[in-house]
């Protein structure tokens, strides 16, 4: 167990070393945490100085750059389904999972190798993504088969507490490598590689692929039939609805940035409201596992009134701000992981990953379009009134989506 | 977990750890200085004494991004140690955008005729345009700002346009949260970019510059006091003023494409011709006067005449960031 010691010393030591006595999540999450945590590290290495790459080594416009990783995101969203599925019918989440660590992974190799030409940075880019939309579902549901049914929001906050820490880490690993070495930024892609490596290295070596919740070998594997089920299950629909009339009213952070940064500059937006969903991913897991996780996550959802609130003003302190951003951060850990342990807890276990997929795909694709639809309704009616439009669509999605979840709470009459 | 992948994984990280702090060692420690002596050359066309360039040395940190002035057809090096990726000057000041000191962020620079800083003012992302008015009173800066992929927002990449107070140093105000409007009425939309200001030379508080929206560049006219731009038309990027403020210089995009061409707009009658520069040029063009052009292409600056008329002629090889001098600097 000495490992499972070591990455908690790695996390934040002393916090950490206060809860963990109560804070009782399996070892294989702590393992994908870390894995995670790694594979984050790798990536926003790369995804920090990328821009800087281009344009100061190879002379490109960054927007080349944002043209093609647009693209290739819509793709990943579908191959989560797709990933998903085939985790649960081969019954190797651990496997299909390790595969789209490992794509990224190469992707990394690929960039020491030959990451000095536009397209050569935008197949990698592609790479990365692809790889992302492959490993999600099956590594939530190896999170989800790990977990007790009564700690699943817990050791979803966990994981997703230890993935952020990783995307905050990378940012500085990559600074610090350019400080100590000016303009070398081949160090910077071998270390992001050995990152990745590591991260591929420790999944394979230390997750358990069978985990306690895991469907037993002797029933047959899941058929497409089966998977494709899954939206006539009453509780599951519900949910999939819950989560889509949710996002659909939700406006996406990147787009809630834009409109924070017409009322004040400030340079820092999502690294306050990345840190608030660090610090706030595990003890709100806890309090979700503990009085409920439908009232939490529809709180979560709530928070997103102090940001519509902050756009709604004329103008904007600091303090406010700060406020606005911890609203932020609480509403990702609110809704991002408990919504996975929700599905987690109602999903049959050999169908896990092919229902974490369609829910995640449900949920970016809402965001997408509601990105859209925020957009337009900015340009026709204006900010503020687009604005007015959305939180008021949001309050009654929440008043909607508390029968819907309530009742897929309920335990199923027959099975 | 078997001791033995326990073993297998504590060795890993242990090689992992070496290989890559050695080969960071390796890269911070060793020469990060080409020894040629590479610097902008002049090139062969025009004998001027009134253009200010920075570096275009890539592969050496400590030349590149250095300010130098062509002077009768020989390039020299300014004093002082600022190193900048947009280089302007005007009225005796000049703004130096680069990366801060640190190595980890980027910085403005203010600075005087001795290339002594005097304000550092932070950005929020990579250089791109810098302007000062004619008279000294305000610069403009535009950087692009990444999003960032953190909890999967966007990485679309945009921009953001500050206006500077040349007297106190400190950016006064941002384009982003300016007024702007289109034939009489209020125009907004989420993906408002503004990039490119050009003072007017006779009234430095109005300005033009560009609105990317959509599949637009749109030419704007503004008031800094005014906190207010209009719309004019569209399909017109960094656009720059020729010193009797009559006509505009802009990069015109080449359909959809990363490609523009060069062009020069008339201000009174809206009337526009291209340039006898033939190659993609993504740069807010100089005028060295009022009938010639200066601008870069990433690598060398070259001039062309205004008019259409004539070739293009390398002016610096190795160099970027044109910028037209009072004489005698």
């Amino acid at each position: 167990m000495y490992q499972v010691e070591a990455s908690k010393a790695l996390l934040k030591p002393k916090l950490w070393a206060r809860r963990s006595a109560r804070l009782n999540v399996p070892r294989n999450v702590v393992m994908l945490g870390m894995v995670s945590m790694l594979t984050d590290v790798s990536s926003e290495m790369v995804a920090t100085i990328l821009p800087l790459y281009l344009v100061f080594s190879l002379g490109a416009s960054p927007l080349a750059l944002g043209a093609i990783d647009g693209t290739y995101r819509g793709a990943a969203a579908l191959v989560q389904v797709a990933s998903g599925f085939v985790a649960d019918r081969w019954r190797k989440p651990k496997e299909v999972a390790g595969a789209g660590y490992g794509i990224s992974a190469v992707g990394k190799v690929a960039l020491v190798a030959a990451g000095n030409t536009i397209g050569g940075i935008g197949a990698i880019v592609a790479f990365d993504r692809i790889g992302k939309g492959i490993r999600t579902a099956p590594r939530d549901a190896l999170i989800s088969l790990s977990s007790s049914k009564a700690g699943l929001a817990t050791a979803f906050g966990v994981h997703r507490a230890m993935d952020s820490a990783g995307a905050m880490l990378g940012p500085l690993i990559a600074f610090g490598i350019l400080l100590a070495a000016p303009a070398r930024f081949d160090a910077v892609f071998v270390v992001s590689t050995l990152f990745a490596v590591l991260g591929v290295a420790v999944l394979i070596l230390t997750v358990q692929g069978k985990p306690k919740r895991a469907p037993r070998e002797d029933k047959p594997a899941p058929s497409l039939r089966a998977a494709a089920g899954l939206v006539k299950d009453r509780r599951f629909a519900l949910l999939l609805v819950a989560a889509t009339v949710l996002s659909l009213t939700s406006v996406s952070d990147a787009m809630l940035y834009v409109g924070l940064q017409r009322k004040i500059d400030f340079p820092l937006l999502y690294v306050i409201t990345a840190v608030a969903f660090m610090g706030l991913a595990i003890p709100v897991g806890q309090l979700a596992d503990r009085v409920g996780r439908v009232p939490v996550l529809l709180a979560g959802y709530a928070l997103l009134f102090i940001v519509y609130g902050a756009l709604l003003m004329s103008s904007l302190g600091y303090a406010l701000l700060v406020l606005c951003l911890l609203g932020l951060g609480g509403y990702f850990a609110a809704t991002e992981g408990v919504l996975a342990a929700i599905a987690g807890a109602l999903l049959p276990e050999d169908l896990q990953a092919s229902g974490l997929g369609m829910l995640t795909t449900v949920v970016s694709i809402g965001n997408l379009l509601s990105s859209l639809v925020f957009g337009a309704l900015w340009l026709e009616l204006g900010l503020h009134k687009a604005v007015l439009v959305f939180g008021a669509a949001l309050a009654l999605a929440i008043l909607a989506a508390v029968p819907l979840l309530l009742r897929s709470q309920r335990a199923p009459l027959h099975g | 977990m078997g001791n033995r992948s326990g073993k297998i994984l504590v060795g890993l990280i242990a090689l992992c750890v070496v290989a890559g702090g050695a080969y960071v060692a390796v890269a911070a420690l060793g020469p990060n200085e080409t020894t040629t002596d590479a610097r902008p050359q002049a090139g062969a066309v025009l004998d001027r004494s009134d253009v200010m360039v920075r570096a275009v040395e890539p592969s050496n940190p400590r030349l590149n991004g250095r300010v130098f002035v062509v002077d009768h057809g020989k390039v020299k090096q300014l004093p002082g140690d600022l190193s900048c990726e947009r280089v302007y000057f005007a009225a005796g000041r000049g703004i130096c955008m680069g990366v801060a000191p640190s190595g980890v962020d980027y910085t403005a620079q203010l600075f005087d005729a001795k290339m002594q800083s005097l304000n550092t003012i932070p950005l929020s992302g990579l250089p791109s345009r810098a302007r000062i008015s004619a008279d000294g009173r305000y610069g403009a800066m535009t950087v692009f700002v990444s999003g960032d992929s953190y909890l999967e927002s966007s990485t679309a990449f945009s921009t953001r346009t500050y206006v500077v107070d040349m007297a106190s140093g400190k950016a006064i105000d941002q384009l982003e949260q300016f007024h702007v409007s289109k034939d009489g009425k209020p125009f907004d939309a989420i993906d408002f970019n503004f990039w490119g200001i050009t003072f007017d030379p006779n009234d430095s508080d109005r300005f033009y510059a560009t609105l990317g929206t959509g599949d637009h560049h749109y030419l704007l006219e503004g008031s800094i006091k005014g906190r207010e731009m209009k719309v004019l038309r569209d399909g017109v990027e960094c656009p720059s003023l020729s010193p009797d403020g009559k006509q505009i210089a802009y990069k015109s995009r080449i359909g959809h494409s990363s490609r523009w061409h060069l062009r020069v707009l008339d201000v009174a009658t809206l009337k526009d011709h291209g340039v006898a520069e033939t190659h993609s040029i993504d740069d807010q063009a100089e005028w060295l006067d009022n009938d010639t052009l200066a601008y870069s292409d990433g690598t060398n600056v070259y001039t062309v005449p205004a008019d259409g008329s004539g070739e293009p002629g390398l002016l610096v090889r190795d160099a970027s960031s044109p910028v037209r001098l009072p004489a005698g600097l």
